[in-house]
């Protein structure tokens, strides 16, 4: 743990606005559509597969990661991860289960989740508790390149203005514990219950970071960087900012698009300096987050900087329109557009979960359709 | 002085005490294994009846076996329907290798146990329909171990899959058998060749128009637990009911009742089912009534043939499993673990095995002594391989208090 420590002060430089993306998997099994325990099986077959990104066990033993390499460009991004996505599906088919996007799974009960047997999450549910089974949802963490610790400190206060646009656009877990819970996004209230989740402090630059995380080390709170459940937290090892709010979306594309958007921001907001990092920034973070879990893009979200309420809805459309232009240059204009149409027509995978419990209403059915959604080609998609 | 309300000295032994008493010895002692010897509940259970049984005691007699006929079999249509009802012929489309492993571990079981009864001098036919009745696992104890132990996992999936292929494939191989061992006592050719075709199609023909009115009234009855399980039972109660009255396989029926159900439910009318606590209830009296019935009888005599036939079923199905364990993608260590889960054997093919006796009587002698030997030995060691495998593999989940 010390060493580590001492390697996560330096700011490790990795490639400017690049993007990485780590995916939460439900793994579902085929007779009920509950979260299934094979995740180890399946990570065994995968590993002898020549795959370019890695997937590995979490918490719990329905839950996968998927882990892209690190790409520039929009493009080559959505190609590894349909390319993965296939594998992943074709691997689980031959072990009869189903992999599904979605923040939860709608009805699985926590107190069945088993916890994967490994040092780091046998410590984590000795200390942690229920909470640790109850941590079985599934987000999505987009990777973004920093070239120093002062500018992923900035971009961190940042893209904090738009961590409810984050939340309405992927929001995808309406069903918890087998119940509707009316929240567009469900998940985030299992990230809210452990100590450290939140926010950075809203510190000027990377010494003061550093002086922030020292202090909390001397007081024994945290032994790394972690440790800190925030909902975007530098990664001095990787180089990058973390974002970390996403609940996983029903599709690749979807997660490709999403990773994009906060791409898109990150250049525009180096290229322009729009404006200065601002402590009314997370005065309003609670409330605007709460609005765009309750109600996605229909919530309303106070705009800290001109101090007035506005739609999500409309503030994310305004914002596509502003950062297209810088989107254009990674190739992921495209992927800006699709994102203003599911704000448009209101169709969030929330939505679409929502609209297929169907006739009997049973949840099982949203999981077999969320599960084929997930292995579809996207030509089907719509 | 009259006393005529008072009851006859000693008082009839009425049905609910016999049950009621078969209830309560087999739980003390399925809970007094599992705390004293960590062994499964299950061979508890089978223990007490085993006592109980006319083999030591007496106080379950032929008598009593009769009067729970009813309980057997619903709690083994119960099971079996399950156990249809968990293959799943999607997961074949997407693993092709599934079904011909399957298939190859009942073939190859089949053929070891047949050549080890030749081996031993027994006649060629007769060791054919023993040979049959030993590839099936026992449906009720996989399901049962799983259950208890709360079971998930690979190795689980693949047990209750071979065993449900399995099970189909040791009855169908003996019924094909029966004309030919009937033909042995010289009945007429064309009749006997007829019963194999009116019994295999007679009872998929029952599991098929079940199917037919479960979904039909799943359907109209709607996504509702609580009555669907009610339907559950009704149909599966009333598919045994109509497979015995027409003298057809009970366990035939309501495999094909769960596999058709489970694979021509294009609409997802039927909820996926859990059985409750109501299903513990008959499955702890199917276990003491089967360990009633248990006979070591064989074993002093021809100790070495029982060995023989335990273990060339073994290693049928241990070869079979372990030469296609990479091409259905078991993992390391699976198959060794899957070929112990599949050990069991017990009520299923002592019914196989009295079915066929009653029909040809050449059954009777040693051999048939030495399968009912083999049963009692895999009925009460059958059990405990099973939950040591799955326990290996990593698949099941001990209650808290299990220590």
């Amino acid at each position: 743990m010390a060493e580590h420590a001492v390697d996560e002060r330096q700011f490790r430089r990795s490639a400017q606005k690049s993007v990485g993306i780590e995916l939460e998997l439900q793994l579902v099994r085929a007779r009920d559509f509950d979260l299934a325990r094979d995740a180890a099986d399946l990570i065994e077959r995968l590993e002898k597969r020549a795959l370019s990104g890695a997937v590995k066990p979490e918490i719990t033993e329905g839950m996968i990661e998927l882990n892209s390499s690190v790409h520039d460009q929009y493009p080559s991004l959505l190609e590894e991860l349909r390319a993965m996505r296939d594998v992943v599906v074709e691997d689980a088919g031959i072990l009869n289960l189903y992999v599904s996007g979605g923040g939860s799974h709608p009805f699985h009960d926590w107190t069945e989740r088993r916890i994967t047997p490994s040092e780091r999450f046998n410590l984590l549910f000795e200390r942690y508790g229920y909470l640790a089974k109850q941590f079985t949802v599934f987000g999505q963490h987009a990777h973004i390149g920093c070239a120093d610790g002062d500018e992923a400190v900035y971009l961190v206060h940042m893209l904090t203005r738009y961590v409810p646009h984050f939340i309405a656009l992927s929001a995808s877990s309406p069903y918890y514990q087998g119940e509707d819970t009316s929240f567009q996004s469900s998940r985030l209230t299992a990230v809210s219950a452990f100590p450290l989740a939140g926010h950075m402090p809203f510190v000027a630059d990377w010494a003061a970071f550093l002086e922030y995380y020292d202090k909390m080390r001397s007081f024994g709170i945290v032994g790394s960087m972690k440790d800190f459940y925030w909902d975007i937290r530098p990664k001095p090892e990787y180089g990058t900012i973390e974002i970390r709010v996403f609940d996983t979306p029903l599709t690749v594309e979807r997660a490709a698009q999403l990773v994009a958007y906060a791409q898109a921001l990150v250049v525009y907001h180096l290229a322009e300096r729009p404006c200065e990092a601002a402590r009314a920034v997370y005065l309003v973070n609670g409330y605007n987050r709460f609005e765009a879990c309750r109600y996605g893009f229909h919530g309303e979200m106070v705009e800290p900087y001109a101090a007035r309420k506005k739609r999500i809805g409309d503030d994310i459309l305004e914002t596509i329109a502003l950062v297209t232009p810088h989107a254009e240059r990674f190739g992921a204009g495209e992927a800006l557009a699709a994102l203003a149409d599911v704000v448009r027509h209101g169709r969030s995978d929330a939505d679409w979960l929502r609209g297929h419990r169907g006739k009997t209403g049973a949840l099982a059915d949203v999981v077999r359709e969320s599960a084929a959604r997930w292995a579809r080609a996207p030509d089907r998609d719509a | 002085m009259q006393l005529g309300y008072l009851p006859q000295f000693p008082p009839a032994l009425t049905q609910p005490i016999l049950f009621g008493a078969l209830l309560a010895a087999g739980l003390l002692v399925g809970e007094a294994v599992r705390r004293y010897a960590s062994l499964p509940r299950i061979t508890g259970y089978a223990l007490a009846g085993f006592v109980l049984g006319p083999q030591i005691s007496g106080l379950l007699g032929p008598d009593a076996l009769e009067t729970a006929r009813v309980l057997i079999d619903l709690s083994i249509g119960l099971i079996v329907f399950e156990l249809g009802f968990r293959f799943d012929q999607a997961w074949l489309k997407r693993n092709r290798w599934l079904f011909v492993a399957a298939l190859a571990e009942s073939v190859l079981c089949f053929l070891a146990i047949h050549l080890a009864l030749l081996y031993l001098g027994f006649q060629a036919l007769h060791a054919a329909s023993a040979a049959a009745i030993g590839t099936a696992t026992s449906p009720a104890v996989v399901m049962l171990v799983a259950h208890d132990q709360r079971a998930e996992g690979q190795i689980t999936e693949r047990m209750l899959l071979f065993t449900a292929v399995n099970s189909i494939f040791a009855y169908v191989a003996l019924t094909l058998l029966l004309p030919f061992l009937r033909l042995e006592h010289a009945t007429n050719w064309v009749l006997a060749a007829l019963h194999p075709i009116y019994l295999l199609v007679g009872s998929a023909l029952v599991g098929f128009v079940a199917c037919g009115v479960m979904l039909g009234l799943a359907r109209w009855v709607g996504k509702r637990e609580d009555r669907q399980f009610v339907l559950l039972v009704a149909l599966v109660v009333l598919t045994v009911g109509v497979a015995r009255a027409l003298n057809l396989s009970v366990m035939v029926a309501l495999v094909m009742l769960g596999m058709l159900a489970r694979n021509l439910d294009r609409r997802h009318v039927l909820m996926p089912l859990r059985a409750g606590h109501g299903g513990q209830l008959f499955f702890v009296i199917l276990f003491v009534l089967t360990g009633a019935s248990v006979e070591f009888g064989a074993l002093a005599t021809a100790g070495v043939a029982v060995a023989c036939f335990i273990v060339a079923r073994f290693l049928g199905k241990a070869v079979a499993i372990y030469a296609f364990s990479r091409a259905t993608g078991l993992r390391r260590r699976g198959a060794g673990l899957l070929s112990v889960a599949l050990l069991p054997m017990s009520g299923l093919a002592v019914v196989m095995l009295h079915d066929a006796q009653s029909l040809v009587p050449g059954l009777h002698g040693e051999l048939g002594a030495v399968v009912l030997a083999a049963i009692a030995i895999l009925e009460l060691a059958g059990p405990v391989a099973t939950q040591l495998a799955l326990r290996r593999a990593g698949e099941t989940q001990p209650e808290p208090n299990d220590g």
